[in-house]
């Protein structure tokens, strides 16, 4: 059974954001507007964090994307009461749009915030509802929503995979943001294959998880952005 | 200061069951019309979405919660109390208790409904229920707020029981008074009540396991509910000290309801002779022990937090003590500690008003605790790009309001439809050997002591 | 017969009895039948280029089935037709390299924006009010071609004019070769944040007037002047891409990166070294820079060949420019000019890039020599992990177009002038160019338009420009109809991206290439323009070309894999062209618009990340894209640095009224420590008038700020060169919105 995993190399990372909008490309993630948006509703499964150090004119950004981390050990899951919520055999943190009452717990349980609520019908101004993508969910008022390491992909690989009776390859699988990622600094795949190049990453020096003290053994790793001498 | 006679018990407290004014009518189309707004809200949310709530991302909690926890703590007061001051045999309980015991009803009816209210799909909300399901799905037992659905349940239950038994014998009172419809009524409500010393056996029996049983209960209530934020990894909400620290916050709280309960009905339903001086007395020495042990839990969390220099939990800390949410924080010690010392640690303040005003800053200042604890830190979590500041809005502000007026209909019906303070005990207590209030001795043996 | 046809027929054999009194039997069953062979939930891979900038960048465009509100045959039905679902990064395309930046991916809102122009329009009210009504094709055509007919008549074919953004590839060969035979003046290009002054540089230094192509992948010291490479610039995709393989690329090779400029970039935050510096001097830096170089002896002046020769004092060593100097004029500490200019020469391969804000000034073209002489010095040119040039192929050649090329066109801004003292153009066609929106308000282009008498306007969008016009004929969006690219630069070597139609069109548009060629057919003196249709005329440049697969021919090739790559046959190669400059270019002081006294502030106005120059604001994926720095989404924003904005008793989100000597403007100011403190910053994008229901009326546009200046050489437009003050009107009032809360993840001691 895979485990799947993410690196995101913060040396090649740039901020430019289309991984934001590969996103919501791929997931069927509804623009909010402006005034939702004024309100703290938009809908970013994945974000590009920054964050200035120092002052003028000694001063540096750093960019840092930060999407589901898709816990081995997910505060999200034990938390919701109708495991809307829950862990998949390959490691996922699934959210089951279908099952989630909205009580919006396991939102605040993720540390990390990456989980996004629908606080409308989600609606697209015609003939905008043609970009949907087929293979995602759309999800109704009242539920939770967050990266899902675009399962859909996952999933038709490895039915690809069988249909063609051969083992699933490292790099076939790519979610959106990792696919549109001109500067390739995020990298996807197996963490259980030891020569996957995602598992190669996860065992640099210069990887570290995100908020590792809080417990929650995320599967994405963060390579530091080196600093020059 | 003697206790009015038998006869005049029952004048006293049958009266508003007998004799409608134009009050209650106008007490009743009033509440019942915030409720009204309130429900009207209710259903204009889960037409249209959540979104018309001040509810945003990262502070998915914000007005309901602190409301649900508010409310659960005020149903506190009752059946604690009156459990307890039973078990301890303190007569002074006795025109306390029922007033005491139906804030606790109604405040868990009005405390359950937030949960639903404040669910993204109120509709499915029975599937936090374990029921037969073909799919085979059951709910999540390792999820505080399943706990918490089993936990109020029990709660509920237990305390209508409670709240229910020593009413029987008043319902026979009623039902003996009176004719058609009404009779029937409370002919069923009083179960077949004719006073026999079996029935009061029981009934003594019954209340006795009871007051023992449904102290664990509460107590274990409200420790869940603080399970609902201690279990989640959240700067300063992930801390052992919240179960006590909760449900000493709830007493407190519920007393202060009780409080005010107290002086409204004494005042509306003219019971000054009932509920003297020194049941306030007494309870504002309660109060301001309470006071003390929430101020003595305030300083125990506020200091480990501070001692521990976590960088996330000082930065909820800070924003709380001297940021953006300080102004709420020092208004809560103040109503929640400040002002109880004063007016409850002075003797020359501990009067009805003097209570009634410090219940009133304390209901306040708990409902400001909630919040405090639930906002600041959810808007301050860990990565400060996702940090964010929630604002009510209208409807929240309608929704959360309205409970007020529907506790106090609900509380308006029950005045008018059994008598606030049980007769028969008050009777009971005039065979007692000793009749100061403060007498621990053991009580005799009911007989058939009713008229 | 395919299956298509056949069940056609079937279908209107067997009913075309009870249909026969509905008018057109075979419309009513046509419109419902889908559009090809589609599999349902079965994803086709179809290639495509993007259209958003000239970077060129190949798209995999995802298809599948849907249902769609289409109109077919004049009749509106819900058709399940063969739908654009997803644009990703063509894996194979030496551009883009399978990746995609965020415009790319929102690309497809393009097709399906529910304010597209689905029709041919004709005015029916007031000049920008708005208002139109639907005409048919041949009634338009028909149109236009008797106005020009007219003018051919009257003899003043030089009354045609021509407005677009300055594309390259086949749609400007085709325009250029519809003005000259038709006997119309150049056409009239413009962007705002053009290159020109940049080409003409590489011109004069290297004989190769166009954008360069860092070879960042092999570079160990990268050197940017201002050059907004990850973000806005050039080929953001490719750059973006050679970066990170210049950073971590290359086991044990970690590449520098130092970026010189005012206002931090999101490429600037991406450097080792920032380094700050007086805006309009940063060619005074890169001089400073070869002065070290020179005088340490780590380069003879000499090698820097033609480059440095076109700068005065090159030859003697650049005596003027001697650290000490470099520091009082550009505000760097001198040490910081040695240790860069030691660091730059002595790392080998290091490359310096310039562009955007610096060569945004009247001395722009010396700032740009100046970057370009300091690569020449240290043999960064032509050379691995240096400067190169992409070869471009002479599309005219190669597509046989003939005729005689047309002269280069007036700059808009003669062209308003113009119009407005009496040389009034009588027919002006508009091919994407949005000048109303973009141009600098003393230049009075809306006034200008105002006078001509009839506007045609190609776009599919209702913006300022083309509200004005007079007939809209909307073209195919670029999924629905022969797309192509020529990327200027990006890849070491040739590139051509096209692609066929990856769906058909949703709408009752036509291909502007297709159409002007049905005009120059039906003109009462034809054209005779080479082809009958676009993709002829593609086809003709590809059959030109060598094909990249054996046994394929060129063309084929190219439609399969959406690129055509190789080397350029030597007839089609695009010369080597300007000639050194007569007299070598000195620093001069850079003009700045307003007062120093009063206006005490620089204005950097700067694309944003999300609209560039604001031909993006009407796609809603990107108006709620945080953006890099800010995190800003739906708005205009302006960045003050803190200690400024301490002075000026602003804080944070507080609205204040920024003004210059042409205009004033309310925005939102957001505290920035990533800008110089006698800078304040605004992003283009916003503050359309008209735009779609998600750009109208929202922000605010820093264009109306804008001074008139302009490069002194080239006549560019230096958009940089306005001077300001800025006050605080009031507190925060809801118009910034920002998805971010905190900006600094280490929360200070508290107070």
């Amino acid at each position: 059974m895979a485990r799947w995993g993410m690196a995101a190399d913060l040396d090649r990372c740039n901020g430019c954001g289309a991984c934001v909008v590969a996103c919501h490309s791929e997931n069927n993630i509804s623009t909010v507007g402006d005034e939702q948006a004024s309100r703290g509703r938009a809908k970013h499964w994945i974000r590009v964090e920054r964050y200035w150090e120092g002052d003028f004119p000694d001063v540096r950004l750093k960019f840092r994307p930060v999407m589901c981390q898709q816990c081995d050990n997910a505060p999200c899951e034990p938390v919701c009461p109708t495991y809307a919520s829950h862990h998949t055999e390959d490691g996922l943190n699934a959210q089951v749009y279908n099952r989630c009452i909205g009580t919006r717990y396991c939102a605040n349980a993720c540390p990390y915030n990456a989980r996004f609520f629908d606080f409308f019908n989600p609606s697209w101004d015609k003939p905008l509802q043609l970009q949907l993508n087929p293979d995602v969910s759309l999800r109704e008022v009242g539920v939770m929503e967050k990266c899902t390491f675009c399962v859909q992909r996952i999933r038709g690989a490895q039915l690809q995979a069988r249909t063609e009776d051969r083992a699933l390859r490292d790099g076939e699988i790519q979610p959106a943001c990792v696919q549109g990622c001109a500067a390739k600094a995020l990298v996807f795949g197996d963490l259980e294959d030891p020569e996957s190049h995602v598992s190669r990453l996860a065992r640099s020096p210069r990887g570290s998880k995100l908020l590792e003290d809080v417990g929650t053994q995320p599967a994405v790793t963060y390579l530091a952005r080196a600093t020059q001498v | 200061m003697t206790q009015p006679s038998g006869s005049k018990i029952n004048d006293d407290l049958l009266r508003p069951l007998f004799h409608t004014s134009w009050r209650f009518f106008l007490l009743v189309a009033v509440f019942g019309g915030i409720v009204a707004l309130g429900l009207s809200t209710w259903m204009w949310q889960a037409r249209n979405g959540y979104g018309i709530t001040g509810i945003k991302w990262p502070v998915y909690w914000g007005f309901y919660i602190t409301s649900f926890v508010f409310w659960i703590g005020i149903s506190h007061a009752g059946t604690l109390i009156s459990a307890i001051l039973r078990l301890v045999n303190a007569g002074w309980r006795r025109p306390v208790t029922r007033c005491a015991e139906a804030i606790t009803g109604f405040a868990l009816m009005i405390g359950a409904t937030f949960p639903i209210i404040h669910l993204g799909r109120p509709w499915l909300a029975f599937w936090l229920a374990p029921y037969p399901s073909d799919r085979l799905i059951w709910p999540n037992f390792r999820s505080p707020l399943v706990w918490d659905f089993f936990a109020i349940n029990t709660y509920l239950t237990g305390s209508l029981l409670f709240l229910f038994l020593p009413i029987i014998p008043d319902f026979a009172v009623v039902r003996d008074k009176s004719t058609g419809l009404r009779r029937k009524i409370y002919g069923a409500l009083a179960m077949g009540w004719r006073g026999t010393p079996k029935q009061w056996h029981r009934l003594e029996t019954a209340m006795q396991i009871m007051a023992v049983a449904i102290i664990p209960v509460a107590v274990s209530v409200h420790t869940i509910v603080s399970f609902d934020f201690s279990m989640a990894p959240v700067p300063t909400w992930n801390t052992t000290i919240f179960g006590p620290y909760f449900v000493a916050g709830a007493i407190f709280s519920g007393i202060a309801g009780l409080l005010i309960a107290m002086a409204l009905l004494r005042k509306f339903l003219r019971l000054e002779e009932y509920l003297l001086p020194l049941h306030f007395d007494n309870l504002g020495k309660l109060l301001l022990v309470m006071a003390l042990l929430w101020g003595y839990f305030v300083f125990n969390e506020r200091l480990v937090t501070y001692y521990g220099n976590e960088p996330a939990h000082m930065a909820v800390f800070w924003r709380t003590q001297s940021g953006t949410f300080a102004p709420l924080y020092w208004t809560m010690v103040t109503c929640n500690f400040v002002l109880p010392l004063i007016l409850l640690g002075i003797r020359r303040f501990r009067t009805i008003t003097g209570c009634v005003i410090a219940s009133i800053g304390i209901v306040i200042g708990m409902w400001l605790e909630r919040f405090l604890i639930i906002v600041p830190a959810l808007g301050h979590k860990y990565l400060p790009y996702s940090f964010g500041i929630y604002r009510p809005t209208p409807p929240e502000i309608i929704i959360a309001s309205a409970t007020f007026g529907a506790m106090c209909l609900l509380y308006v019906l029950f005045a008018k439809t059994v008598p606030i303070i049980s007769m028969w005990e008050l009777k009971a207590a005039d065979h007692l050997p000793a009749k100061h209030p403060h007498s621990t001795a053991k009580e005799q043996r009911l007989g058939d002591s009713h008229a | 017969m395919d299956r298509r046809s056949f069940i056609k027929l079937t279908a209107i054999t067997g009913t075309s009895a009870t249909l026969a009194s509905c008018g057109n039997p075979e419309n009513q069953f046509i419109r419902f039948l889908p559009d090809e062979d589609i599999v349902p939930g079965v994803a086709v891979w179809k290639p495509g280029v993007c259209p958003l900038c000239a970077a060129g960048c190949g798209l995999t465009v995802r298809v599948m089935d849907a249902d769609a509100d289409v109109m077919r045959d004049g009749q509106w039905g819900i058709v399940r037709i063969a739908a654009a679902k997803k644009l990703e990064g063509a894996a194979g395309h030496p551009i883009s390299q399978g990746g995609l930046c965020a415009r790319g991916q929102a690309a497809i809102q393009v097709t399906y924006h529910p304010d597209r122009i689905t029709q041919p329009l004709k005015r029916s009210g007031d000049r920008g009010s708005g208002q139109y009504e639907a005409i048919s094709w041949d009634a338009a055509i028909a149109e236009i071609v008797q106005r020009l007919n007219a003018l051919e008549t009257a003899g003043t074919q030089r009354a045609l004019a021509l407005l677009s953004r300055g594309r390259t590839g086949h749609r400007a060969v085709l325009t250029d070769q519809f003005l000259s035979r038709f006997g119309a003046r150049g056409a009239v290009t413009y962007q705002l944040f053009g290159d020109d002054v940049l080409r003409r540089a590489n011109g004069l230094s290297f004989g190769r007037e166009q954008l360069p192509t860092p070879d960042l992948a092999n570079t160990r010291y990268l050197l940017s002047f201002g050059a907004d490479f990850l973000g806005t610039w050039n080929s953001p995709v490719a750059q973006a891409g050679s970066f990170g393989h210049m950073r971590q690329g290359r086991p044990g090779i970690r590449g520098a990166f130092t970026q010189v400029e005012s206002r931090m970039s999101q490429t600037g935050a991406n450097a080792d070294t920032w380094v700050p510096v007086n805006p309009g001097t940063e060619g005074v830096l890169a001089l400073g820079l070869a002065h070290v170089i020179m005088a340490a002896s780590l380069h003879p002046a000499s090698a820097a060949g033609r480059a440095g020769a076109a700068l005065d004092g090159w030859a003697g060593g650049l005596a003027n420019s001697a650290p000490a100097e470099v520091e009082r004029i550009t505000g760097v500490a001198a040490a910081r000019v040695e240790r860069l200019a030691r660091e730059f020469a002595e790392t080998r391969p290091a490359v310096a890039v310039v562009a955007g804000p610096p060569l945004a000034h009247s001395n722009g073209l010396f700032t740009a020599l100046a970057v370009n002489a300091l690569n020449a010095l240290v043999g960064s040119v032509e050379q691995p992990g240096g400067l190169f040039f992409t070869p471009q192929v002479n599309v005219a050649a190669s597509s046989k177009a003939g005729g005689t090329a047309a002269a280069s066109g007036a700059s808009i801004e003669e062209l308003a002038k113009g119009a407005l003292g009496g040389d009034v153009p009588q027919v002006l066609l508009v091919d994407g160019a949005n000048p109303v929106f973009t141009t600098p308000k003393a230049w009075r282009v809306r006034a200008a338009l105002g006078k001509i008498p009839y506007i045609v306007s190609f776009s599919s969008f209702l913006d300022e420009t083309s509200i004005l016009s007079d007939l809209i004929l909307p073209d195919h969006s670029f999924l629905e109809g022969w797309s192509e690219g020529a990327p200027e630069s990006g890849s070491l070597s040739a590139v051509l991206s096209v692609a066929p139609a990856a769906m058909r069109p949703l709408y009752q548009t036509r291909a502007t290439g297709d159409v002007l060629l049905e005009i120059g057919r039906q003109l009462q003196r034809p054209l005779n323009l080479p082809w009958q249709t676009f993709d002829e005329m593609l086809g003709a440049t590809f059959a030109a070309l060598p094909s990249a697969t054996a046994d394929v021919d060129a063309w084929t090739d190219a439609q399969a894999k959406g690129v055509w790559t190789g080397t350029v046959p030597g007839a089609l190669v695009t010369g080597a062209a300007a000639a050194a400059p007569a007299a070598a270019v000195a620093y001069a002081e850079p003009v700045f618009d307003g007062d120093a006294g009063q206006f005490p502030l620089h204005f950097l106005p700067y694309p944003s990340s999300a609209f560039l120059d604001g031909s993006l604001a009407h796609l809603p994926w990107l108006q709620e894209m945080p953006d890099p720095l800010t995190s800003a989404m739906w708005s205009s924003w302006v960045e003050i640095n803190p200690v400024t904005a301490e002075k000026l008793g602003v804080a944070d989100g507080d609205v204040v009224e920024v003004a210059s000597g042409q205009g004033a403007l309310r925005s939102a100011a957001v505290l920035s420590p990533g800008i110089a403190p006698n800078v304040v910053a605004m992003p283009v994008g916003q503050g359309h008038q008209s735009f779609t229901r998600y750009a109208s009326g929202r922000g605010e546009n820093p264009v109306e700020l804008i001074a008139p200046v302009t490069d002194s050489a080239t006549g560019a437009l230096a958009w940089a060169a306005t001077r300001v003050k800025l006050s605080r009107v009031g507190p925060p009032d809801g118009r910034l919105i920002l998805f971010a809360g905190g900006t600094r993840e280490h929360l200070e001691e508290h107070r």
